[in-house]
């Protein structure tokens, strides 16, 4: 889907991006962390052009984007950042419906089009397909926001800190729904953060910056087990690690044969709910059962902890 | 709230507007309320030209001219913020300010030779001196718009064209009008001068009250005149309120709704 070669920035005569190889596959997503300034953003942009490179190669689909005029390349690709940047001037509906009006889709279609999407995402229609960006809440408008980016049915979206303005609560349930919606429509996404909880949570594979190089691009479980330097280890947070290396298996992979007492666990939960559950009801043991409701066995304190460590 | 405070004040101009169109329309009725301030039986209305000519000339004149400012100044603005452009910032700024600081009476003192009596050097005076008002308002408007806003107008695809017609200029509307109701106020005061070099206007009458030593003359002129500028001014200000409103600037956006609901620019 994307492919980057040799890709490298400068400003003056700092390299903010150095020398970066990174292949993304169609589908996916993926994360790109660092700390404040390690040159994630400008990694994002050069994807869209949005910054053009100084050296390297951007391929998108095989086409190199140097190749292609800037305005079409980045109305095939979906563009979603922190202050979500909508145009305070227009209604939510036209808002969605940019990409889609430039691309000169005919009026139905577009009106059909920001409909499904509001519902997707969950703005009444009714209610808020003519208010003004100012007239929504911070959720609202970030929820705007990714909606329009996905408008024209981009293969690929580039988000930048998409959920950095919200709070906990509603930005878990971005996360979740991002994800639901991603494996629904099978796009590709490349997703700038600094929270490796994020990060983990959501990325099929993680790429680890430090001051423009490209320290580590992994899939979460090999970032968690083995980081590449001290600097991908401490990004992670060496007492977070094994609770970080719970949230991505299920409890599914810990059952074990059995019974036990009290409320059962879906299979599907993770690992860490799992674990989470268990300690706050006070029990060694769980029951665990399928999506139709049949037992598979059950998860033990014990089982769980195994999971937790450093595989070997 | 605003709307009820608005509405007595839109009732006051409406008066305001209705008492002058009968004034000009029939100056004579109103010879008796200004005859106090003549002496020695002078007449009290100016009946050299008719007072709703003189008045609609002067707004055409300061129409016209305003409206090759904003022309021009805008174009400029728009073309000096873009990147072919940048480098002309410093020297466009230069030749605006130049028209500012030049004396209107220097304006006119110099064209007549050039351009003869009558409204041409007017117009041209009104012209150099409205240009500096729409420049810097459109400069500011377009130089301030908010980074992201103008970055994803980009990243969504937008050519530089599109961007500047669907984004930039839509809002930057409500300081570019406030550039231009600055223009067309100040030329309507200043266009008064142009009768010095005989360029029909509301300034004729004033200056015949000067000629004259007749005060009822001056006040007619300088009355119409005002209250044409109040009006204008006006005007202005709600269209450019109204930009504002649909652009929803944080400053304007918190407000009630019609049907009591409070919505918040946060
Ligand atoms: N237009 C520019 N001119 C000069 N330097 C720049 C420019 N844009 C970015 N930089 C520098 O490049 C470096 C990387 O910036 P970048 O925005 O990619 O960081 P980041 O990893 O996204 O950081 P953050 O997490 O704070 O968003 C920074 O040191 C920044 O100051
Ligand atoms: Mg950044």
């Amino acid at each position: 889907m994307i492919e980057l070669s040799h890709l490298t920035k400068v400003y003056g005569d700092v390299a903010v991006v150095h020398d970066v190889n990174m292949h993304v596959e169609a589908g996916t997503i993926t994360v790109i962390v660092g700390t404040s300034g390690s040159g994630k953003s400008t990694l994002l942009r050069m994807v869209n052009r949005l910054v053009e490179p100084t050296k390297g190669r951007v391929l998108v689909e095989g086409r190199d984007v140097l190749k292609m005029p800037a305005h079409e390349l980045r109305r095939s690709i979906g563009y979603a950042i922190q202050s979500h940047g909508l145009f305070p001037h227009w209604t939510v509906a036209r808002n969605i419906a940019t990409v889609p009006m430039l691309l000169g889709w005919d009026r139905k279609k577009v009106a059909a089009r920001v409909e499904e999407l509001m519902e997707l995402f969950q703005l009444d229609h009714v209610q808020f397909a003519d208010r003004y960006p100012h007239e929504l809440s911070g959720g609202q408008q970030q929820r705007v926001g990714v909606a329009r980016a996905m408008a024209a049915k981009p293969t690929l979206l580039l988000m930048d800190e998409p959920f950095g303005a919200l709070d906990p609560i509603i930005r878990g349930k971005a996360q979740a729904d991002l994800k639901a919606i991603q494996r629904r429509t099978g796009t590709t996404i490349l997703l700038v953060t600094h929270d490796m909880d994020e990060a983990i949570h959501l990325g099929d594979r993680i790429a680890v910056m430090n001051g423009g190089d490209l320290k580590q691009y992994a899939p979460a479980a090999d970032i968690l087990a083995r980081p590449a330097d001290a600097f991908v280890d401490d990004l992670i947070g060496p007492a977070d690690r094994p609770f970080h290396y719970l949230t991505l298996g299920t409890v599914r992979t810990a059952v074990e044969p059995g019974e036990a007492d009290g409320a059962p666990l879906a299979a599907d939960t993770s690992l860490y709910e799992g674990l989470g559950a268990l300690l706050w009801s006070g029990r060694r043991t769980a029951p665990v059962v399928d999506a139709s409701g049949a037992a598979l066995g059950r998860v033990s304190l014990g089982g769980i902890a195994d999971k937790a460590a450093r595989p070997r | 709230m605003i709307r009820d405070l608005l509405r007595p004040g839109i009732l006051l101009r409406l008066v305001v507007f209705a008492a002058l169109v009968a004034f000009l329309a029939a100056p004579d009725r109103f010879a008796g309320l200004l005859a106090p301030l003549t002496s020695n039986g002078a007449p009290s209305i100016y009946t050299q030209s008719s007072l709703i000519d003189l008045t609609l000339a002067h707004l055409f004149t300061v129409a016209l001219s305003t409206f090759a400012a904003a022309v021009l100044a805008v174009g400029l603005a728009i073309f000096v913020t873009r990147p072919a452009g940048v480098e002309f910032l410093a020297l466009s700024r230069a030749i605006v300010n130049i028209g500012q600081t030049f004396p209107p009476v220097a304006v006119l003192a110099l064209s007549v030779p050039a351009m003869g009596f009558g409204e041409a050097p007017t117009r041209m005076a009104l012209f150099l001196y409205g240009l500096l008002p729409i420049f810097e308002n459109t400069l500011v408007g377009l130089s301030t718009l908010p980074p992201a806003v103008v970055e994803t107008a980009s990243a969504m695809g937008m050519t530089g064209r599109q961007r500047l017609l669907k984004v930039e200029l839509p809002l930057a509307m409500p300081l570019i009008i406030e550039g231009i109701r600055l223009s067309a106020v100040i030329g309507l005061a200043t266009a008064t001068i142009g009768s010095t070099v005989a360029a029909k206007g509301l300034g004729e009458v004033i200056v015949a009250g000067l000629l004259s030593n007749n005060l009822a003359f001056i006040v007619q002129g300088g009355v119409i005149t005002g209250i044409l500028a109040v009006l204008i001014s006006d005007i202005f200000t709600a269209v450019a309120r109204r930009a504002t409103k649909r652009r929803g600037a944080p400053s304007a956006a918190a407000r009630t709704e019609p049907d009591g609901r409070q919505t918040s620019g946060a």
